[in-house]
């Protein structure tokens, strides 16, 4: 079977669907779901502790010892992730959907070549003999965009700047041929002349390889460049899912508007006062029965409190959980 | 004290070098030059940011001018009082005017003092309040930042991160001093509440006066706070411009492809942006280049670049540019 008959152009090639994730009893991931279609960029953006990266995480086993998948699958094909042992998992790692983090050189060992660390991946998977596999990471290091790939696979991590260490992370993860790339704040730790280097790389593989990506980011000016989908996270689950130019244009949900009036812009006067999102977000044990925005909510109502918003359709492909995303145009308008 | 010119700060000619050693002896066998001849002031009030890459000599600099880095030439100046080669007891008395935040506030503060402890202790050192009095201001100056007095009671811990960096610039205010430098004080915060901070900043400076050196390598924060910005590459300043000349009319190659590199938080001006990506990396400050430092990843890049360094000359509309061709 081809892999095209198994994915129609309209099958997702990822779907997360459902997924919880308890902590010490506590929903930190509750009920998430997204598909990501062959080639796209999924964009997951959220403030700190909103679950992003515990999702990432699930998608590749990842998940620490103290987090449990409660519920949800996470269907790469017609494999559910979640499901399989830790061997079969190892056999999917890489080959068919890898992770890059946002700190290279805490990802990179330090005692080996670059050269080395490329080509294990392609020989565990692959089987190939280490020339062989010496050869296609010299392709993959000039497909990253590494100048001299001769010279740098022979040398170790601390030779190289940390801009050229991501270069190295995403060769890895790409050498195999993933169809999925889970990035995980993957510009964060670079300067931006730096950063607008790999986000450069990464449109360039997508475009080329048709790899999807998923991204996790907290930086709305990395969602705008290069995202196609986003799925905006708050306190474990989705508040809005759109596509990006929907996201930006016409958002709605209320964290999506003051999230994105608190990014400070060219076009406002000095020092004018930002628009800033009242009180904190919630921690695990504050969770509860309604909406977890509603506490910092300028359009909270006693409904919010008590039920919980489902995410529900506004426009094509455009879901917003708000009881009131009627409103968000306005608070949109008095926010900017 | 107020020096005769009215500046809160002023730095002329500044180089910090470091030797590179090698060997069990220890014999220097080489120089990096973190800064290297720069000469900045600051005026009452005013909010100059700092910018540019990792390793381009910024936080060296924010030091150099609190005392904790000397210079191998130039002089540093708070509010009139020479930092460089002051003693002990003058750096003591200097640094009550001039104050640092740092990016992350869990590692500025003390996790077994309480937050009363570390937001007094500078006037408790300084015999300036005790007991009760002592109280009174802690609680006002946490209020200041938007906490409550009886937050002085509590540890750390128990704060989020956007409060932690509130106790910090409490703590710098408590002197009342005339000049804080923040290093990337709010790179380490979430979106949300980095526009609390910068407000609370921004308020601050409007109800004490103070000025602010702004270390940063985030422009889109830059261009919401600062008055004038100053864009450092490998040790020298490459352009010092007033806000609104300098988002408006950006001058440098340097400048630009740092500014065209800033992802706007808007995918339609975003995608439509003509960008300039800069080939390679930042050299390595031991080894700079000749003539201008940047030729060697510089679009506009002549010959004459890579054999005389362009000094800072002002242009019509008053940016100072240290460019042949632009």
């Amino acid at each position: 079977m081809t892999r095209a008959a198994v994915h129609p152009a309209n099958e997702p090639l990822l779907r997360v669907d459902g997924l919880t994730i308890d902590i010490g009893g506590a929903s930190v991931v509750d009920g998430v779901s997204f598909a990501v279609q062959p080639g796209e960029v999924m964009a997951l953006v959220g403030e700190s502790g909103c679950g992003k990266s515990l999702t990432s995480f699930a998608m590749l086993g990842l998940l620490p010892n103290a987090a449990t998948r409660k519920t949800g699958r996470i269907m790469l094909g017609d494999t559910d992730l979640a499901a399989l042992s830790g061997r079969a998992l190892r056999r999917m790692r890489g080959k068919e959907i890898s992770i890059i983090f946002q700190e290279p050189s805490a990802s990179l060992d330090p005692l080996t070549t670059v050269g080395f660390q490329i080509a294990e991946a392609y020989r565990q998977h692959e089987g190939a003999s280490r020339t062989a596999a010496f050869g296609k990471a010299r392709d993959m290091l000039e497909a990253v965009g590494i100048p001299d790939p001769d010279r740098r696979l022979h040398q170790y991590p601390f030779e190289l700047s940390g801009g050229m260490c991501q270069r190295i992370m995403i060769a890895i993860a790409l050498i195999c041929g993933p169809r999925v790339l889970v990035a995980d704040e993957p510009t964060t730790a670079l300067d931006v002349t730096i950063q607008a280097q790999i986000l450069d790389v990464m449109k360039r593989l997508v475009a080329e390889r048709g790899t999807s990506i998923v991204l996790i980011t907290h930086d709305m000016g990395v969602v705008a460049d290069i995202a196609d989908h986003v799925a905006v996270m708050y306190a474990g689950r989705i508040a809005e899912i759109a596509p990006v130019h929907a996201l930006f244009s016409d958002a709605a949900h209320p964290y999506t508007a003051l999230l994105l009036a608190s990014v400070p812009r060219l076009d406002v006067p000095a020092k004018a006062e930002l628009a800033t999102i009242e009180g904190m977000v919630p921690s695990p044990e504050e969770f509860g029965e309604g909406c977890r925005f509603a506490d910092r909510c300028p359009l909270v109502s006693d409904r919010c409190r008590k039920e919980q918003p489902p995410l529900a359709e506004r426009a094509a492909g455009h879901f917003s959980a708000c009881w009131h995303m009627d409103q968000v145009g306005e608070l949109r308008k008095a926010a900017a | 004290m107020t020096s005769s010119s009215g500046n809160v700060l002023e730095i002329s000619d500044v180089a910090v070098h470091f030797p590179i050693r090698s060997g069990v002896l220890g014999t220097a066998v080489g120089t990096v030059k973190a800064v290297n001849g720069v000469s900045l002031t600051i005026g009452h009030g005013e909010t100059v940011a700092l910018v540019g890459e990792s390793g381009c000599g910024k936080s060296t600099l924010s030091n150099t001018i609190v005392g904790l880095q000397q210079p191998v030439a130039g002089s540093v100046r708070v509010a009139g009082d020479e930092v460089v080669g002051a003693d002990r007891r003058r750096l003591n008395a200097i640094r009550r005017n001039v104050q640092m935040i740092f990016q992350d506030p869990a590692l500025s503060l003390d996790p077994r003092a309480t937050v009363g402890a570390t937001v007094g202790e500078p006037l408790k050192v300084r015999g300036i309040a005790s007991g009760r009095q002592l109280r009174e201001k802690v609680g006002a100056l946490l209020s200041q930042v938007g906490l409550r007095p009886e937050h002085a009671e509590r540890y750390p811990h128990q704060f989020s991160g956007g409060q932690r960096q509130r106790i910090v610039i409490a703590r710098a205010l408590a002197l009342e001093p005339g000049l804080v430098i923040c290093d990337e004080p709010v790179s380490a915060l979430d979106v949300s509440v980095r526009a609390q901070i910068l407000n609370l900043l921004v308020d601050l400076q409007r109800r004490t006066g103070v000025s602010y050196l702004f270390v940063s390598h985030d422009l889109s924060v830059v261009r919401h706070i600062c008055d004038r910005v100053v864009v450092m590459y490998l040790g020298r300043f490459v352009e010092i411009a007033e806000r609104e000349t300098f988002f408006a009319n950006p001058h440098h190659p340097y400048t630009r492809a740092l500014m065209s590199a800033v992802p706007e938080a808007d995918p339609v001006v975003q995608r439509a942006k003509k960008r300039t990506v800069l080939s390679g990396e930042l050299p390595s400050p031991a080894n700079i280049p000749s003539g201008c430092a940047f030729h060697t990843r510089c679009p506009l890049a002549t010959e004459i670049c890579s054999n005389v360094r362009p000094e800072l000359t002002p242009r019509d509309d008053g940016a100072l540019v240290a460019c042949h061709n632009a």
